[in-house]
């Protein structure tokens, strides 16, 4: 009798971790799940990139107001015209000290930001170009669009370029901010020589 | 037999020759030779031109097409910056017509090198225009062909399922009633009245199976310990998974796929969340930096005419309409309660994590789920494991540990350490 209920006992424990693995693995991966005190999760506090109703267009990541300028921003008055970039070329200069910690942080910055279009040498033959992207020039050994060769572009004219992006290059002043696009820069003069 | 042979010579040479003349007469006819022209056009003209349509110049297809003066087509290839210079009105017209963009200056094409080119664009878009009617017509009447008589089959077959199906019902009931009354017929009428009796008996017998199991002290016993032991442990699971979001993957409003960007692609996560390095958000990106490919790339994509939609973009005019746009809202997969603070940059830049110790492998992802559990528990764990060399990485040159590591070296020398000199007057201290 006693080894029978030995048996049955195993038998039901097993029986019973089986049901509740069973269970607790049936999860609806489209949902969290349960929640204890949710307003922990789903707080009063606007996140940036929430619904808003407070203002007129519904977002809580408002824009600045017209006239207003963030703290360190740097002032960049060319605009995106061959005038401006011309202008750009003669009056621009790097306001970046030249060392080895800034132009390692620009070879970061341009493997990160630049290097899937323009190549991890600036030959313009990155991963998204050989899947189909239009081919940039290469820096060393191009011709520019807008006259010249790649290799003699300025910090102005590579500065104008960054900020307002060209032919099927975007801008990328939203995601590199004005000290960042001069590390970069500095790295694409060494790529220049290359 | 030698003269025959000798003959046949001559004569192959002859037809060789003529055949070699006609060769030449042709090409020479067609002023440029589209092999040599495919690949120096890919080389060269690619990163601005399209042949069907625009991209950042004009499609040229049709515009080279319509324009026979091959020799302006070669001054503007050569130097279209000379031509604007000159005044030249057809060159000034194009010029102001894309804002006066502007274009690569190649002067190292040569006149023939030109005229392989526009042979190349001329033909090609000659065998596109030629294909596209006719790929219209067989998509349609592909089209037809497919949908017709796949549904047509689909539903017959369904049909004669449900048909075949009531017959069997019919012809069943048919037989049966026909069985009983054969058996009517024959006197044998006894068997349901037994049946019936069978029935009951059984329902008592179990009944009373139960009620002597109900007696049976041992039996109730093990029930209910199962009983527990299976509450128990699902209490227990369910407990240390509330608030745990663990392999939470919600559906995204547009089907984003990690495993093609980051990595067949290979673009680092910094690209689209640029944040990371320099935020307490990792950020999520704007529209504008899935323009910076997506401008050119899969613009057919049903994906892709989500982006332009909520854009108010229009890809056959490169123009925006601010008015038509509106924000994606993506579902949030990562959650962190209020009461947590979270820094990326402090993790990412000043930590030197990588992105896939707590978000996994992205770069294998289809959709994106939550790999990590994010609970405190996780957290404690890994900053008790975590080995921190101030010599490397972000430590290295951060004022905040260079600061930290004198003041203790000043404390190891036995000297006298004020509150200030730990950053005790910074203004954040107590002015948050």
């Amino acid at each position: 009798m006693l080894a029978m209920n030995k048996f049955r006992i195993l038998g039901v424990l097993i029986i019973a971790i089986a049901a509740t693995v069973v269970i607790s693995s049936c999860k609806d991966k489209r949902s969290t799940g349960w929640e204890y005190a949710p307003n922990m999760y789903e707080h009063l506090a606007y996140d940036p990139d929430q619904p808003n109703s407070n203002f007129k267009d519904g977002k809580t990541a408002q824009v600045p107001p017209a006239g207003t300028i963030p703290i360190g921003w740097v002032k960049f008055d060319y605009p995106n015209t061959h005038d401006g970039y011309e202008l750009a070329s003669t009056e621009v200069k790097s306001p970046l000290p030249q060392t080895a910690a800034n132009f390692a942080d620009g070879k970061v910055l341009f493997l990160h930001f630049c290097s899937p279009c323009h190549g991890q040498n600036g030959q313009g033959d990155g991963l998204v170009v050989q899947h189909g992207f239009p081919p940039p020039p290469s820096y060393s050994k191009g011709q520019s669009s807008r006259g010249g060769a790649m290799k003699d572009l300025t910090d102005g004219k590579i500065y104008h370029t960054i900020t307002y992006g060209l032919n099927a290059m975007g801008s990328y002043a939203s995601q590199l901010d004005p000290s960042e696009r001069w590390k970069v820069i500095m790295y694409v003069h060494h790529l220049q020589t290359l | 037999m030698r003269n025959i042979s000798l003959i046949f010579k001559q004569f192959s040479k002859a037809v060789l020759l003529t055949a070699g003349f006609a060769i030449l007469g042709f090409s020479a006819h067609a002023q440029g030779d589209a092999t040599k022209g495919e690949a120096l056009f890919k080389a060269n003209c690619t990163t601005c031109h399209k042949i069907e349509s625009q991209l950042i110049g004009p499609a040229l297809g049709p515009l080279v097409t319509a324009e026979t003066d091959d020799k302006w087509l070669t001054k503007w290839v050569q130097n279209n910056q000379a031509l604007i210079a000159a005044k030249d009105p057809k060159a000034l017209k194009i010029y102001n017509q894309f804002n006066q963009q502007g274009m690569t200056v190649f002067g190292s094409l040569s006149d023939g090198d030109v005229a392989n080119i526009l042979a190349y664009i001329r033909a090609d878009w000659k065998t596109q225009q030629a294909a596209a009617p006719a790929a219209g017509a067989a998509g349609a009447s592909g089209a037809t062909a497919d949908s017709g008589p796949s549904s047509l089959v689909i539903w017959g077959l369904l049909g004669v399922i449900v048909v075949a199906f009531i017959v069997i019902i019919v012809l069943n009931k048919v037989i049966g009633t026909l069985e009983r009354l054969l058996l009517r017929n024959k006197g044998i009428v006894l068997e349901e009245e037994e049946t019936e009796d069978g029935v009951a008996k059984v329902p008592v017998d179990k009944m009373a199976g139960l009620k002597h199991l109900a007696k049976n002290k041992k039996f109730i016993f093990f029930v209910i310990l199962c009983g527990t032991i299976a509450c128990g442990s699902w209490t227990w699971v369910t407990l240390w998974n509330t608030n745990v979001h663990q392999g939470y993957q919600p559906e995204q409003p547009i089907h984003f796929p990690h495993d093609l960007h980051a990595g067949v692609m290979k673009i680092d996560c910094q690209y689209c969340h640029s944040g990371a390095y320099k935020s307490k958000n990792a950020t999520i990106p704007s529209l504008n930096i899935c323009m910076n490919c997506h401008k050119v790339v899969k613009q057919d994509s049903p994906e892709i005419q989500k982006i332009y939609a909520a854009l108010g973009y229009d890809p056959k005019t490169q123009k925006y309409d601010s008015t038509k746009s509106r924000p994606i809202q993506w579902v949030r997969v990562h959650n962190l309660p209020d009461l947590v603070y979270f820094n990326h940059s402090q993790h990412v830049k000043v930590g030197g994590i990588k992105c896939q110790t707590c978000h996994g492998p992205v770069q294998t992802m289809k959709e994106i789920y939550q790999y990590s559990p994010l609970t405190m528990k996780w957290c404690i764990q890994c900053h008790k494991r975590t080995e921190v060399d101030f010599s490397k990485g972000g430590h290295k040159g951060n004022a905040y540990y260079d600061n930290m590591i004198a003041v203790h070296d000043r404390i190891k020398r036995g000297e006298k350490v004020t509150e200030a000199s730990m950053g005790g007057i910074e203004c954040g201290k107590c002015h948050y």
